[in-house]
């Protein structure tokens, strides 16, 4: 039992840089729009830019 | 815009109440005006009227904080904040503020404060979820977390656990509840010192101090477990408190967030820059808000039309859907009127634009939207009200537990007050009226039915009585003109039929009565009619009757009912339904028009007469013509013949029993009529005056619309009612159990909680497709 005394420390850490990493993705914008991801296979070119135009392009 | 913007923002440098990030700019007059609305005269004194987007609001009691705030500042003569749309609505003078200051104020009472145009807005709302769902994660997955450490001090037996690794467990624990207080806890933490700094109690006061008292003890008890905090640490049901939390408030946020959408999408047809095509034949882009009256402007095929104005050439045809209802494309030609936020559907066309940014019809409409979401409704306000009290019962009871358990059992004094201060959810209370109103209003939104007026949904659900205005409401809002008689000496001459259409159509153009509206039709189909126009002086509109003008020669001529344009005339052909045109008194000739009755009309008046609502058929008509309407439909009540004054007569004789009375109409001679009734309905196509006294707008210009709107308000003052009956018997039930000590706190944290998801859940049917399904 003795390997607790290091393990839940190890634990404590661990979930703390996991918060960490979410975090990051969360304010670099991975969440804003979560469908757009899974429809960006389907489109016929890749995105330039999350502007009208883009689109425009592409009809 | 008036000197005296231009002033204030010259001077605004040395003004002592700046807070960081805020832009002077804010206070150009070109940057105002894109979410200001002025009130009053051109010289003098104006008012402004700005729309701000707030975030940082957790509960119903901010919107008395942040109005407090800006009511404080000088030159402010209101303020008005909604809670579930997050938007305040602020009346100021420019002369004697500024609306940096005002964004000061509120970003000083700490909350963000942002001019509520849609792109800074939508910056806003995606910060918004970020950050909500940053502090979602945070709570939740460091909830699970320490869950699993305080495990084995569930399950484990008398002497299983050793002492030192209970203490690891709880040093664990600990380490992991610092982000959770830190992130998840610092708001409810901020905004209770805030309210409590203004003299005034939140909804964050119980919470952050339920929080405080929890960590603080529970820490006690981790670093020292023979202290007076005792050996039992809370950090599990502490952090799962808070994860619940923001459970619930990212589920608000979401709807919140979806109405805002669709609110822009409906509304966002504005152009950015417009074309601007200059004296030497060129053309230059330019932003929208640098276009000025009597500029001329080019719009592409397919663009949006930037301004209200005038056509300078002829166009193939203008889809005014949003503005107007209507869905086809309309036909325009020079000297036409085009509105801002139409779309230009076949060529470019050229025009000269009248009016701009906030004046223009499309803004007013987008106001008229704003202003419903900003608005807090007669019964959230009550909700308002009954919070402060609410809270001080609660912390007195709290107190009171604590007193008494003191003396029975001193150590568990403390979490008895603890649980009670969380058990307690004044969050349904008052979060499940606005939530749910403003989800309705989403759903119906969508419907084609837009509510200037929240209270709406309240009276629609009680309506007893229903008057329905005939022409345009229940009949196709474009009557036909199926004869024109010409009538005294010169009616034999061959073509007088054909002159004195385009003559009463000249007059007629001045109106946009759909009976007018149909001359006019009838008078362009047989040859263009010129321009210009014919030179009509005085020309009036007397709501109701018809119109007057003086031509060339100053003689009057009349437009309108038998009664109005030959006030001398034979008895017998009063009110026959017909339109005169009459020189001098005398008749010159009579229209005929023909009606056709809205292809729902039939089945939306059935199903309004099953659902227990008495329909009363209002008419300006002769009573034969509205009976006949009214046999058709299975109307029983008619009241023919009326002008503005008889109806309006009419309608307050129906309410003086007291019955929540009703009005749905579309045009001029509505207006008065439909501000007198409980709850109004103004059809889409209708005069802009009826809808600025009008409740709700049904946009698409079906009367179905009137179906919908009586669903929807009665699912969503059930959802109401279920709302405030379940917090009533929650907190009837639970307070008392926490008092006597059997409701630990974790349980008492799931139980505030999962009320208040419930009750924002449960809010969300009211936009649900169910409320809104079609009639069958």
């Amino acid at each position: 039992m003795d390997i607790l005394y290091l393990l839940i420390p190890l634990s404590a850490v661990l979930i703390l840089v996991i918060v960490g990493i979410f975090g990051w993705a969360v304010y670099s914008g991975q969440f804003d729009d979560v469908e757009r991801e899974g429809e960006r296979p389907l489109m016929d070119e890749p995105e330039a830019a999350d502007g009208p135009g883009a689109r425009q392009r592409g009809d | 815009m008036s000197g005296a913007v231009v002033h204030a923002s010259v001077s605004s440098a040395e003004q002592p109440l700046r807070a960081e990030g805020i832009s002077p700019v804010v206070d150009d007059p070109l940057e105002l005006a894109r979410f200001t609305r002025w009130e009053g005269d051109e010289t003098a004194q104006r008012i402004g009227v700005s729309s701000l987007q707030l975030s940082g609001m957790h509960c119903a009691a901010c919107t008395g904080l942040i109005e407090g705030a800006l009511t404080a500042l000088p030159g402010v003569l209101g303020a008005r904040v909604n809670a579930a749309s997050q938007r305040a609505t602020v009346r100021w003078d420019p002369a004697r503020s500024r609306m940096s200051e005002l964004l000061a104020a509120v970003r000083q009472a700490g909350y963000g404060a942002v001019p509520d145009v849609a792109a800074s807005a939508r910056e806003q709302r995606r910060a918004e979820q970020r950050s909500v769902l940053w502090r979602l994660f945070v709570g939740s997955f460091l909830a699970m977390q320490v869950m699993m450490l305080a495990t084995p001090s569930y399950v484990a037996g008398p002497g299983d656990l050793a002492p030192d690794l209970a203490q690891l467990l709880n040093w664990g624990s600990w380490i992991l509840s610092i982000p959770v207080m830190g992130f998840g806890g610092m708001p409810f933490l901020r905004g209770a010192w805030e309210s409590l700094r203004r003299r005034r109690i939140g909804m964050d006061v119980p919470v952050a101090l339920g929080l405080v008292v929890t960590f603080v003890a529970s820490t006690g008890a981790t670093f020292d477990p023979g202290g007076i905090f005792g050996h039992e640490v809370y950090f599990d049901s502490l952090t799962m408190f808070i994860a619940f939390l923001w459970f619930g408030r990212w589920l608000e946020m979401r709807a919140r967030h979806r109405a805002a959408e669709e609110l822009e999408s409906a509304l966002a047809a504005m152009p950015e820059t417009a074309l601007r095509l200059l004296d030497d034949g060129s053309v230059e882009e330019v932003a929208v808000a640098r276009l000025r009256p009597g500029d001329r402007v080019r719009v592409p095929a397919g663009a949006a039309v930037p301004a209200d104005g005038v056509l300078l050439g002829e166009s193939g045809g203008v889809g005014e859907a949003l503005l107007t209802g209507e869905s086809e494309p309309v036909p325009k030609r020079r000297g036409d009127t085009v509105l801002a936020g139409s779309i230009n559907v076949v060529a470019p066309l050229e025009m000269r634009v009248e009016r701009v940014g906030a004046d223009t019809r499309h803004e007013a409409i987008v106001a008229l939207m704003r202003e419903a979401l900003s608005q807090r409704p007669a019964s959230a306000r009550l909700a308002d009200r009954v919070a402060g009290p609410f809270l001080w019962v609660v912390l007195a009871l709290a107190a009171g537990s604590a007193a008494a358990w003191s003396v029975i059992e001193p150590s568990r004094a403390l979490w008895v007050a603890v649980s009670v201060l969380i058990v307690t959810c004044p969050c349904a209370l008052s979060l499940s009226m606005p939530a749910t109103l403003v989800a309705a209003a989403g759903g119906l939104a969508r419907r084609g039915v837009l509510l200037s007026s929240l209270d709406a949904l309240q009276s629609f659900s009680q309506l007893r009585t229903l008057f329905v205005d005939k022409t345009g409401t229940l009949t196709a809002d474009r009557p036909v003109l199926c004869a024109a008689e010409p009538i005294g000496p010169d009616a034999e001459i061959a073509g007088e039929a054909d002159r004195a259409l385009r003559l009463a159509a000249s007059l007629a153009r001045w109106s946009s009565h759909p009976f007018s509206a149909a001359i006019v039709a009838a008078a362009a189909e047989a040859a263009p009619l010129p321009a210009g126009g014919d030179a009509w002086r005085d020309v009036r509109e007397e709501a109701g009757f018809g119109l007057s003008a003086t031509d060339a020669r100053g003689v009057e001529w009349r437009l309108g009912t038998a009664a109005w344009a030959m006030p001398t005339g034979p008895r017998d052909k009063l009110g026959d339904g017909a339109v005169w045109l009459s020189r001098a008194g005398r008749g010159v000739a009579r229209f005929s028009f023909d009606e056709q009755l809205r292809p729902d009309a039939q089945e939306t008046v059935r199903w309004l007469q099953a659902e227990g609502i008495r329909l009363t058929l209002l008419s300006g008509d002769r009573s034969g013509r509205a009976r006949q309407v009214a046999d058709r439909l299975g109307i029983a009540d008619v009241v023919a013949g009326s002008g503005p004054e008889d109806k309006l007569a009419t309608l307050r004789a129906a309410k003086v029993g007291g019955e929540v009375v009703g009005m749905v109409g579309d045009g001029l001679n509505d207006a008065p009529v439909m501000a007198a009734a409980d709850v109004s309905v103004a059809m889409g196509h209708g005069a802009l005056a009826a809808r600025r006294s009008a409740d709700a707008v049904i946009v698409s210009g079906r009367l179905e619309g009137l179906a919908d709107l009586r669903r929807s308000a009665v699912l969503t003052m059930r959802i109401v009612r279920q709302n405030l009956a379940w917090s009533a018997a929650y907190n009837a039930s639970c307070i008392p159990l926490a008092m006597i000590g059997w409701l630990p706190p974790w349980l008492a944290g799931l139980g505030m909680a999962a009320s208040s998801v419930l009750v924002i859940l449960n809010a969300q049917r009211a936009s649900s497709a169910s409320a809104n399904a079609r009639i069958d």
